[in-house]
């Protein structure tokens, strides 16, 4: 799985730290960078990136053409289905 | 939004002081919206009042609910994580699940509607959706999210056969399969309303095809997997095709050719919902709702940031004298037509269709569905407010030319804008043409649907903010492409989902017709539905009226009578829990729906006034030695609304005894969960 993909390991502060924290410089930088990784795996998620790397791990495959197709022909189906809201 | 555990360092009386804080600037919102009458006042009191709503909502009901009602459980393994196979089932962080599942949930409804209803003012509208939404779709989105996530993220048809019986899932199965048609064939109609004689418009729709090929191709063979990427390029080339309208459409040879009728471009796009319910999706769909789902997310934090930014004033009044009833946008009174024209942005049936779909295989753990299931349903309520801002930031005089239709207004400018003035709303003809000139229309009388004047309000809110007039036209003619991009989305993905429960269903009759990749099958299936869907569609530009009069209440009736079905299946499983004390949480919102949605049902058959009444209008029709076809039109609306209504009744009365035996001890309170397996994330936490 990708660093930034949507798995357990994104780093997001599930709860907050006891005591209120200094916003320091830093710590409002760690915050920004963060939050920029969570946007990023959002849209991952979304763009179905995230769905293509898991499918490279599971298939121990290099990206190509070829394994994209495969990929696609995979989630056509769940795709397919999914309802769109209006 | 606010995650878990906010403010929890706060020392308690500080949380105290906040939330009285929090409470009192929604009350003071709430009540300058409500009681201030006379003067304009600036949109941002109803963000304020929604924001503020939304935050005490989220921190006490939707606390209270995952406490006493639902007992969430932190240590229950999900089934992302139970059955975790990296395709379907996959844990996921909880902020990325909340950009899924509101990608997902947010389509032109909470835009639309809002629109629309805001004939009878701005404030039925907004006390609608902030309320509707805490109190009621917030709350359907959560438990059916949750109950979803506890039987290993089965559907809502599933659940509701699993729990309420054969009848329930049956009804379940008739009431998806009519909304998802009611949906094409209004979200059809409104794209046709907003690119007729508009060849601007066309243009860069048209343009969207091409685009999207490109896209395919780019994505599949140059840069594989790369999608946000591919998307930004998409979007550029989509930015590019918007100044190639406006060359079209100055360009007298080219645009004699994309000034299209309303029957033409209604043959076009029913013929686009057959080619994509019957080709493969990786050519053009798949990187069309990427296109469109990036455009989406992007424009709609962006109409946030403007409002925001120009903190614009309200020019519609607080109550309009359509209250009565005789809305030239839609006939009937407040209740129950404002309670179902919005739907999507106070509650909505679809979305437990998505929030039993794939939002519950991605939870990883049963507290975040509040999250999920309760904020995502608070972010589409606010672009539903967002909505009625654009459209009562207009003039009501330019924004009841534009949604009247013909019908009742007059054809001719002079005959509409006498009449609008006629009602208390001044505007003149050369107003609205030095207006439709601004926007780089022909005219912009009798655009009914609601994307026109939404456009036309987001333009002025966004060229107000950023490029002045000058580029007005730019920014009324991206929110088109915008609205009507994401519609055909829905469109093309609706016709397909359609598909496939009708294939679902026939297979049972002949196997053959059950299979998904037969080519007979597919085509036979496609044109059932895009057949079904193109009937209502033709029906709404034949309309006098304007089509919205009839489809747009029909879709609304058929969206709360999903939610009634959801809320069923909800109460009945929290009776089964053995927690009937707590029922009312759903059960107040199902009574409230069952009165709108049955109401609205019988005003819709029966009333005697031929703009409300199905059946009214046919007999008068028929008086008038009128087109056959329109009469029967009527007919079969007046048919599919009673038929719905008889098949929820059915289900009400079934979960009713349901709940009745559970109560009385006649039977046991069992309900269908997974069994309880012990989470191995909280032995990591440890």
């Amino acid at each position: 799985m990708s660093s930034v993909s949507c798995s357990a390991d994104t780093p997001v502060r599930e709860k907050p730290q006891p005591g209120m924290a200094k916003a320091t410089p830093n710590r409002i930088f760690a915050a920004i960078i963060r939050s920029s990784a969570v946007l990023v795996a959002v849209l991952q998620e979304i763009f179905d990136e995230s769905a293509y790397q898991r499918f490279l791990e599971r298939s121990r495959v290099q990206s190509s053409a070829k394994a994209y197709a495969m990929f696609q022909q995979e989630t056509e189906h769940a795709k397919s289905r999914r309802p769109r809201c209006c | 939004m606010l995650p878990t555990g906010f403010l929890s360092p706060m020392p308690k009386l500080v949380r105290v002081i906040f939330w009285i804080a929090v409470s009192l600037l929604g009350a003071f919102a709430l009540a300058t919206i409500a009681l201030h009458r006379g003067e304009q006042i600036n949109a941002l009191w109803l963000v304020v009042a929604a924001v503020s709503t939304y935050a005490v909502g989220y921190r006490f009901y939707s606390s209270f609910i995952s406490a006493k009602v639902l007992a969430l459980d932190p240590l229950r393994a999900t089934p992302a994580e139970r059955l975790e196979n990296g395709r379907d089932f996959v844990p996921t962080n909880k902020w990325v699940v909340f950009g899924h599942h509101f990608a997902a949930i947010a389509g032109p409804g909470p835009l639309v509607g809002p629109v629309l209803a805001a004939q009878f003012g701005y404030l039925p509208g907004t006390l609608w959706i902030i309320a509707g939404a805490v109190l009621g779709g917030c709350v359907q989105d959560f438990v059916i999210l949750l109950f979803s996530v506890r039987r290993d993220g089965k559907s809502l048809t599933a659940m509701a056969k699993s729990e309420i019986g054969r009848v329930g899932g049956f009804v379940a199965y008739v009431a998806v399969l009519s909304i998802i048609v009611i949906l094409l064939a209004v979200t059809a109609l409104i794209v046709v309303n907003a690119l007729k004689a508009s060849p601007w418009g066309a243009f860069t729709i048209a343009m969207t095809m091409p685009i999207a090929v490109l896209m395919g191709l780019y994505l599949r063979r140059i840069r594989p997997g790369k999608v946000l990427e591919t998307s930004l390029l998409g979007f550029v080339l989509v930015v590019a095709a918007i100044f190639g309208g406006q060359w079209v459409s100055q360009t007298p040879s080219w645009a004699a050719i994309f000034t299209l009728t309303a029957p033409t471009l209604a043959v076009l796009i029913i013929l686009y919902g057959f080619a994509a319910s019957a080709l493969p999706v990786w050519l053009l769909l798949t990187p069309r709702d990427y296109l469109s789902t990036f455009v989406k997310l992007g424009t709609i934090s962006l109409l946030a940031v403007g409002i925001v930014a120009l903190r614009p004033s309200l020019n519609m009044p607080p109550l309009t004298r359509f209250a009565d009833g005789n809305g030239p946008v839609f006939a009937g009174k407040i209740f129950p037509f404002a309670f179902i024209t919005i739907a999507c942005g106070a509650i909505s049936g679809f979305h437990s269709l998505i929030s039993s779909g794939t939002t519950p295989k991605l939870i990883r753990r049963e507290t975040e569905t509040r999250f999920v299931g309760y904020g995502g349903m608070m972010a589409e309520s606010m672009v539903a407010i967002m909505a009625m801002i654009a459209a009562c930031v207009l003039q009501p005089g330019v924004y009841f030319s534009v949604n009247s239709p013909a019908g009742i207004v007059g054809q001719a400018p002079e005959a509409a804008a006498a009449t609008i003035s006629s009602w208390g709303f001044p505007v003149t003809a050369a107003q609205m043409a030095t207006l439709a000139h601004a926007v780089g229309e022909q005219t912009l009388f009798n655009r009914t649907g609601g994307a026109p004047a939404f456009a036309v309000g987001m333009a002025q809110i966004f060229s107000n903010t950023l490029g002045g007039q000058a580029v007005m036209a730019l920014w009324y003619h991206f929110a088109i492409m915008f609205e009507a991009l994401f519609i055909l989305t829905i469109i093309d993905a609706g016709t397909r989902v359609g598909r496939f429960m009708l294939q679902d269903a026939l297979g049972h009759i002949w196997k053959p017709l059950g299979r998904t990749s037969w080519y007979p099958s597919i085509f036979f299936t496609s044109a059932l539905i895009v057949a079904a869907w193109g009937n209502f569609l033709w029906q709404g530009i034949k309309d006098p009226l304007g089509g919205i009069n009839s489809l747009w209440p029909l879709f609304g009736i058929c969206n709360q009578l999903l939610a009634t079905v959801a809320l069923c299946v909800a109460t009945t499983i929290i009776v089964k829990m053995g927690r009937a004390r707590y029922a009312w949480v759903t059960l107040g919102t199902l009574c409230w729906l069952v009165a709108v949605t049955f109401t609205a049902s019988w005003h819709k058959i029966l009333d005697p006034n031929p703009r409300i009444g199905f059946l009214a209008h046919a007999r008068q029709l028929t008086a008038a030695g009128a087109n056959p076809r329109l009469i029967f039109n009527d007919r079969l609306d007046a048919a599919v609304t009673a038929v719905l209504v008889v098949m929820v009744a059915t289900i009400l009365i079934e979960s009713g005894l349901e709940c009745a035996r559970v109560i009385s001890g006649s039977k046991s309170a069992a309900t269908k969960e997974s069994p309880f397996v012990l989470t191995k994330l909280a032995e990591e936490q440890a």
